[in-house]
C-alpha cells in the first residue's frame, strides 16, 4: 500500500512539473523587453521623517505636507500618570515642495516653545539602476527659543534665542524592504548655558527602516555626539513603526528624546533607556495636494 | 506545438497602456509606453506590460500605486496571453475588425481567464490593435484600504494600443 502511495505520490509530481513547464510556455519567452526610464528610487522611506531625524524625503512638487507630532511623558512615571501619557509635548509642521527636490517648512513645538523655519534639498537621488548609488538630501533649520527670558533685567538680544543645525542625509535603498541612512549634523547654538559649554557640536546618526507589509515597516535611529555631551545628557536612539494608511502615516516609536526639533533630539537628551525613562510618541502626517 | 515556429510574427516594444480610474472625488491616469507585444500570423497574442513603467501625474500616486498596491518589486509585469479567435490573413483589407483575444491575464501575480474585445486593423506593413477593457482590483488581490476606497473606482478602465511590425 505504502510503495503504491508513493508510486502516485511520483505520478502527481511528474504531472504537475509538466504542467507548470507547459504554463511557463510563452510567446513572449526569449524577448527581451525595453530597458526601463531611468528613474529615480521612490520611497527609500515611508516619511519625510526617519523617527525623530530627517529622512532623504521631500513632499513632491506643490505638495503640502502637514505633520502633528506627539511626545508623551515618560513611560516610568507609572500608572498614575498612565504611563506618560497624562503628560504631552506637540509640535506642528507644515513643509511645503517647491519642486520634486527642494522644500521649505515652519514648525512650531510646545518644547522650550520653539519656531522653527527649515529649507530641505534633495541634491543627489538615487536611481532605478544604480547609477548614482546613493541619495543624499541637505537640510538645513533654524530654530528660536520662545520662552521668557530667565533673567528679564540683563541686556537680552533676539540673536541669544537662535540656533542651527545643517546636516545631510546619505541613505541608500536596498531591494523593496531595506533602507539605511547615514546623518551627520552640524549643531550651533549662539548662547551656550554656561561658559564651559561648546557653541558648536558634531553628531554621527544612522537610521533605517525594514518593510514588514507593504504598508508597515520598523524602524530605528540612534545619533552619536562626536565628542561626548555633558554628563546629564545623552545620546538619542529610537525605535519605532510606520504605518501608511493611504495619504496618511502613523509613524509610532519609543525614544529616548523628548524634543522633536534637531538642537534637542541631537542633543539635549536626558531620558535612558536603561531605567525606562523614555518617550511614546507619534508622528502623524497627512498630505494636500495644490 | 502551439506556436508554430514558422509562422510570421509582429511585435513592439512601445506599445502604449493607459489605465484610468475616476470617482466623484478623485480621477487616476497613468500611462506606460513600454508595453511588449507580439502577435502571430496564427493569431496567437501575447503582451507584457512593466508596471515600474506607468507614469502618474503625483509622485505620490506612483509611489503607493508600486509599494502598496502592485507591489511592482515582486510581480514587475503584467501580462496577456492567448488567441484572437477568428484570426486570418483575410482580415489584412485595411478595415477595422471587431475581434475577441481569449486568454489569461495575468496581474500582481494574479492570473484571470478573460475574453477581452479588441479591434485589429492592417496598416499595409503590420497590425495595429486597440482595446478598452475594465480590471477590478479585486480579482487581482490588489487590496485597497477602506480610506481611500472613494478614491479609487472598483473596476479600472485599461487601454491598450499597440502598433506590431513584422518580425
Amino acid at each position: 500500500m505504502r510503495t503504491l502511495n508513493a508510486f502516485l505520490f511520483g505520478c502527481i509530481l511528474i504531472t504537475s512539473a509538466f504542467h507548470e513547464s507547459a504554463q511557463a510556455q510563452s510567446l513572449l519567452d526569449g524577448i527581451e523587453a525595453a530597458p526601463l526610464v531611468i528613474t529615480p528610487v521612490s520611497a527609500t522611506f515611508k516619511d519625510t521623517r526617519i523617527i525623530n531625524a530627517q529622512s532623504n524625503e521631500t513632499p513632491g512638487k506643490n505638495v503640502l505636507h502637514f505633520v502633528i507630532a506627539h511626545r508623551f511623558g515618560q513611560i516610568n512615571e507609572g500608572a498614575y500618570a498612565l504611563w506618560g501619557l497624562d503628560n504631552a509635548s506637540m509640535r506642528m509642521a507644515f513643509d511645503y515642495g517647491i519642486t520634486d527636490r527642494l522644500a521649505v517648512g515652519v514648525a512650531r513645538s510646545t518644547f522650550q516653545k520653539t519656531y522653527e523655519a527649515n529649507v530641505k534639498w534633495r541634491a543627489l537621488r538615487q536611481n532605478s539602476d544604480n547609477s548614482m548609488p546613493l541619495s543624499v538630501t541637505l537640510y538645513s533649520v533654524a530654530m528660536a527659543n520662545g520662552l521668557r527670558w530667565s533673567d528679564p533685567t540683563r541686556e537680552n538680544y533676539f540673536s541669544s534665542r537662535l540656533s542651527y543645525v545643517n546636516q545631510a542625509i546619505i541613505a541608500k535603498k536596498w531591494g523593496s524592504k531595506l533602507s539605511l541612512a547615514l546623518i551627520p549634523s552640524f549643531i550651533h547654538r549662539n548662547l551656550v548655558e554656561s561658559l564651559s559649554d561648546a557653541h558648536d557640536q558634531w553628531t554621527l546618526g544612522a537610521g533605517g527602516r525594514y518593510k514588514v507589509t507593504s504598508r508597515a515597516s520598523i524602524n530605528v535611529e540612534y545619533h552619536h555626539a562626536l565628542a561626548g555631551l555633558p554628563t546629564d545628557h545623552v545620546n538619542s536612539l529610537s525605535l519605532g513603526m510606520d504605518i501608511e494608511t493611504g495619504g496618511h502615516v502613523f509613524q509610532l516609536h519609543l525614544t529616548n528624546s523628548q524634543g522633536m526639533f534637531e538642537r534637542a533630539f541631537l542633543t539635549e537628551n536626558s531620558g535612558t533607556w536603561g531605567d525606562g525613562a523614555i518617550y511614546f510618541g507619534f508622528n502623524l502626517s497627512r498630505v494636500f495636494d495644490f | 506545438m502551439p506556436f508554430g515556429a514558422s509562422a510570421q510574427q509582429y511585435m513592439t516594444r512601445e506599445g502604449h497602456v493607459r489605465f484610468f480610474s475616476t470617482t466623484p472625488i478623485e480621477d487616476i491616469e497613468a500611462e506606460n509606453h513600454q508595453t511588449t507585444a507580439l502577435l502571430q500570423a496564427d493569431g496567437a497574442f501575447a503582451f507584457r506590460v512593466p508596471v515600474l513603467g506607468f507614469r502618474f501625474e503625483k509622485a505620490l500616486m506612483e509611489e503607493h500605486f508600486n509599494e502598496n498596491y502592485l507591489e511592482s518589486h515582486t510581480y514587475p509585469n503584467g501580462s496577456f496571453e492567448g488567441n484572437i479567435d477568428g484570426f486570418t490573413d483575410a482580415l489584412k483589407d485595411g478595415e477595422s475588425h471587431d475581434v475577441l483575444a481569449k486568454g489569461v491575464l495575468s496581474i500582481h501575480g494574479i492570473e484571470q481567464e478573460r475574453e477581452i474585445s479588441s479591434k485589429v486593423r492592417w496598416n499595409g506593413t503590420g497590425w495595429d490593435i486597440e482595446s478598452v477593457f475594465n480590471v477590478a482590483p479585486a480579482d487581482h488581490d490588489i487590496n485597497i484600504p477602506k480610506v481611500v476606497r472613494n478614491k479609487i473606482a472598483p473596476t479600472i478602465e485599461v487601454t491598450v494600443q499597440a502598433n506590431l511590425n513584422p518580425r
